[in-house]
């Protein structure tokens, strides 16, 4: 088909008559004037001013790097991206419920556990808990101990409901996920599947929630999936590097 | 000159958005005026093309917005389908066209330009999540239409 396709576009051309008008109406009404590209030195200056701000402030270069992030799946999907200040500095949103969450909570600069705590007390949130939904919070951070502190705070922000599951990975994963646009929690689900179904694929990982992935690992392997959190106690490792409370 | 090397690329967004030939002229020279009159300073070819793209789309979606054709345009306008082509890229070209039109962008993008999802949200200034369940849609629906296994 992507040949079709390509070919099919590719027998579209502009006329040479059409090619003709344009230029003969762009110089009618320009008269041949030509603006000029805007001069380099007002770029030069840009650069200058950016430069004397990033020297200045090199602690915002700290304060704006990302050193863990936090992904939250119910139906909106969406996700946080933690300084090694604790402060939120971005959210995203991976589906549209997702994005008008991130817009509707001014989550940013706020402090991960409080930024958490508004977002699961939001009226859409609690709608979808009371509906049975899965609530799948999952930890991305480099460094373990960070990752566990961050875990117990998150664990602590969402409760222990029946239906709350919270894990913890690390970065590689979180990047590897957003690199096909999927959220990190979703994404693990989505390696765990794999591994028992290789034919299932990203593009219908996207059409399908965190539950239903979860759903389907439980009726292949017969048994509650890794990245099924319920109930489970403590325990660590994980067949893709999660840590698992 | 530009015309030369854009004129192709305005065409085919023409024809995934515009269905007749006059329009196609209007778009023509709305977007080259505007970058005879651009004042921007394009880092490389890359980032030129890009706004020809960009432009290209918002002009023609001003268009179809625009209050006197949205009162003035019948629905049965036949589609400016290139005579010269092939029957099979005719056919394609129909089932890219029957596609609702948010679809169709990110179709030509990335089936003939080769963009990726992210690429596509960079110059779209959407979503790339979006980017990616428009092509995944998009796929579907013209695999149903034209048969094939999509990405082969």
């Amino acid at each position: 088909m992507n040949d079709r396709l390509h070919q099919a576009f590719a027998a579209v051309e502009a006329e040479q008559e059409l090619k003709e008008k344009t230029r003969q109406a762009i110089a009618r009404r320009t008269k041949g004037y030509k603006a000029k590209p805007r001069s380099a030195g007002w770029a030069v200056a840009a650069v200058c001013s950016l430069l004397l701000l990033v020297l200045g402030g090199a602690g915002g270069k700290l304060f704006f790097t990302p050193v863990s992030a936090i992904s939250v799946d119910i139906n909106p999907s969406l996700e946080l991206n933690v300084n090694c200040f604790d402060r939120v500095i971005s959210v995203e949103g991976y589906n549209e419920d997702g994005q008008a969450l991130a817009q509707e909570l001014n989550l940013v600069f706020a402090k991960y556990p409080q930024a958490l705590s508004a977002l699961v007390s939001h009226e859409l949130v609690q709608a979808c808990l009371k509906d049975g939904k899965d609530l799948s919070v999952y930890v991305a951070c480099d460094d373990p101990q960070r990752g566990r502190e961050m875990l117990g705070q998150v664990k602590a922000c969402v409760g222990k409901g029946r239906n709350v599951n919270c894990h913890a990975g690390n970065l590689a994963q979180s990047h590897s996920a957003h690199s096909v646009g999927l959220s990190c929690g979703k994404y693990h689900a989505f390696l765990e599947l794999q591994g028992l179904d290789a034919t299932f694929t990203v593009e219908e990982a996207r059409e399908m929630t965190v539950r239903e992935i979860l759903q389907r690992i439980e009726e292949i392997s017969g048994k509650p999936a890794t990245a099924n959190g319920h109930g489970h106690g403590k325990g660590h490792g994980g067949k893709h590097g999660m840590q698992r409370e | 000159m530009a015309i030369e090397q854009y004129a192709n690329l305005v065409r085919r967004l023409c024809l995934v958005h515009l269905k007749n030939q006059a329009d196609c002229e209007d778009i023509f020279q709305t977007v080259f005026m505007k970058y005879v009159l651009s004042t921007a300073a394009f880092q490389d070819e890359e980032h030129e093309k890009a706004w020809f793209i960009r432009v290209t789309i918002n002009a023609c979606k001003d268009l179809l917005r625009s209050f006197f054709r949205s009162h003035t345009v019948s629905l049965d306008e036949l589609v400016d389908l290139p005579a010269n082509a092939a029957e099979d890229s005719r056919e394609v070209l129909g089932a890219v066209l029957d596609l609702p039109e948010k679809y169709r962008d990110v179709v030509y993008l990335h089936y003939y330009e080769g963009y990726t999802a992210p690429e596509i949200g960079q110059i779209m200034k959407k979503n790339v999540n979006t980017v990616y369940s428009l092509l995944t849609r998009s796929k579907k629906m013209l695999r149903e239409k034209l048969g094939g296994e999509g990405d082969e």
